[in-house]
């Protein structure tokens, strides 16, 4: 499947990444008004760690062997047939955060829109490159067939 | 008398069932897999709670097994006897099923202690599909405004908070000093039970129900050890699960507490597995045997017995007890030794006012973990948990507000992965 890969050595801590996935994944898709007037504010998927000189971004790393997708008690959680990704689907999601305990890399949160629902990296919806690939200044991060 | 034959005999139809369903099929596209219930549906069980408080429209549980020519669930079914020797299984309709492999799933059953009046109407254990329609019947019939939880473990607590989505009464009353003590520290416990006054719960500790009362066929009220009365229109025992094992007592299995099983989830008789909330482990850390009744582990014994059953040797890591629930806005997850008897054990803690974090450290592994407030993270520290990964490199790092998988060994990283494209 494609997925994001991270390439640290390129990566400038911008965090524009965190800015161009917000907007991505709000509901007017517009960045002064995601930042300004969508209330609560949407929430960002990727996530810049930084220590020292390294940095990188890091979203959901969609695994093969999911434990967010065996730990979900509704089925929210699964694998999109057609792509791979690991995508939550916030309809059936009720909230009990078994994903976020079960996540090895942190990067499920909790995020509340008419009620509290897990949220994280969709890639975009497989609406093409994702967002944070195709924005990143410096090509820290690339869209590729694994 | 009917008789049937099939290779694989599926007991209980849970999560560890359906997993190992998935995981026989990985190896044996062909073998005939007969299941029997005592339930109306696969369902969820954690969602039952959810369900009464109609969060949820269904309690099904994802994707159904193709109930092909090679699959046959037979619901509403009980198996009544067993004979691990002959590989026979004896159902309640007089059913002689002959076997070759058997996974017993058979679960919990709710711990209901001697109170007097416990057989009225209006009191209630939660754990099935079947309860949840009971309550909520009865709670159609008669709005019940007053109700009082026995148990302030997590199935009391998951069942509080259902009742605060129906904007309740609610009285919960637990034995124990505090809440939730096998997952949470005193500490711990203070942050949830704060939370829980401020959505207008009442919490009564150290005490219990002694007798439940009646006013015109009705329940009126709960008394309790210490002399004290609270009107209760509905009532839930809510203190705990045992395995469900008593039908297995002439088996030939061996039973402690639960089923006791190797690491390849095979109970003392060939051929004869065991997972989920029956099945008796050895703990991960501790290696010491406890029945674990948690749905990630139901899922991992699941899957190892359904492996294991087809011909794949897979062993089992052991059950790691975790858990996570949201409750009065107060998010928490737990895994581990909280709560260490070992003088030899460090500690560290991060607290403010609404978030607080535990990490237990022994031998410089993570041994427990306890997040609560902001809990994003968690999964991270569990994970290191479980690899047993030496945190002395990262250590001054641990519950700083930016630790991440950048504070890991770079080897790690790029290593404890499994799959292309998914090191950081």
């Amino acid at each position: 499947m494609k997925k994001i890969v991270i390439h640290e050595e390129y990566c400038i801590g911008c965090r524009l990444c965190e800015i161009q996935c917000l907007v991505k994944h709000s509901s007017s898709g517009k960045i002064i008004k995601a930042f300004r007037e969508e209330f609560p504010r949407p929430v960002s998927r990727v996530h810049v760690e930084e220590e020292g000189y390294l940095s990188f971004a890091l979203q959901c790393r969609h695994c093969e062997d999911a434990t967010c997708i065996e730990n979900c008690l509704t089925g929210a959680m699964h694998r999109d047939e057609k792509s791979g990704a690991v995508i939550c689907d916030e309809t059936k999601c009720v909230g009990c955060w078994m994903c976020i305990m079960s996540c090895p890399f942190g990067v499920i949160q909790r995020e509340k829109k008419e009620r509290k629902i897990a949220s994280k990296c969709d890639l975009c919806g497989n609406d093409g490159e994702p967002a944070c690939v195709t924005n990143c200044p410096n090509e820290a991060l690339s869209y590729e067939e694994t | 008398m009917k008789k049937l034959e099939t290779y694989y005999f599926i007991i209980g139809y849970s999560v560890a069932s359906w997993w190992c369903i998935q995981s026989i099929r990985e190896n044996d596209p062909v073998g005939f897999i007969q299941v029997v219930s005592d339930e109306k549906t696969c369902y969820s069980r954690p969602l039952i709670t959810y369900g009464l408080g109609r969060t949820v429209d269904s309690i099904a549980y994802q994707g159904k097994i193709e109930e092909s020519n090679k699959v046959q669930v037979s619901y509403e079914s009980r198996v009544e006897r067993l004979d691990a020797r002959k590989k026979m299984a004896f159902l309640a309709d007089g059913t002689e099923i002959s076997f070759e492999k058997a996974l017993i799933a058979s679960g919990g059953v709710p711990i209901i202690p001697e109170i007097t009046g416990r057989e009225k109407p209006g009191i209630f254990t939660f754990t099935r599909q079947k309860d949840m329609e009971n309550i909520a019947s009865f709670m159609y019939k008669k709005p019940a405004k007053n109700i009082v939880i026995l148990g302030g473990g997590f199935i009391g607590l998951k069942t509080c908070e259902a009742m605060m989505n129906m904007n309740k009464n609610i009285t919960l009353v637990e034995l124990a000093p505090r809440l939730l003590q096998n997952m949470l520290d005193e500490e711990g416990s203070y942050y949830l039970e704060k939370s829980l006054l401020r959505s207008g719960v009442h919490i009564i500790k150290e005490d219990t129900i002694v007798s439940f009362e009646e006013e015109k066929g009705n329940l009126s009220d709960v008394l309790l050890k210490s002399g004290r009365r609270i009107p209760a229109d509905l009532a839930v025992i809510a203190i705990g699960v045992r395995p469900h094992v008593d039908w297995l007592r002439s088996s030939g299995i061996e039973i402690n507490r639960g089923i006791v099983v190797d690491e390849f989830q095979e109970s003392s008789c060939p051929d004869i597995y065991a997972a989920g909330d029956v099945a008796e482990t050895r703990h991960l850390l501790t290696g010491e045997r406890s029945v674990v009744a948690i749905w990630p582990e139901a899922v991992n014994q699941g899957r190892v017995a359904g492996w294991n059953m087809s011909g794949r040797v897979v062993s089992y890591p052991g059950s790691l007890p975790m858990n996570a629930v949201e409750i009065g806005e107060k998010a928490l997850v737990s895994a581990g030794i909280v709560n260490p008897t070992d003088d030899n054990c460090e500690i560290i803690i991060k607290k403010d006012r609404e978030n607080y974090k535990k990490l237990v450290i022994k031998d410089d592994c993570i041994i427990g973990v306890i997040f609560i407030g902001d809990i994003e993270k968690s999964g991270i520290y569990i994970n290191l948990m479980r690899q047993k990964l030496p945190v002395q490199a990262f250590y001054e790092k641990l519950l700083e507000p930016n630790f991440g998988l950048i504070n890991l060994p770079t080897q790690y990283r790029k290593h404890f992965v499994k799959g292309a494209g998914i090191e950081v």
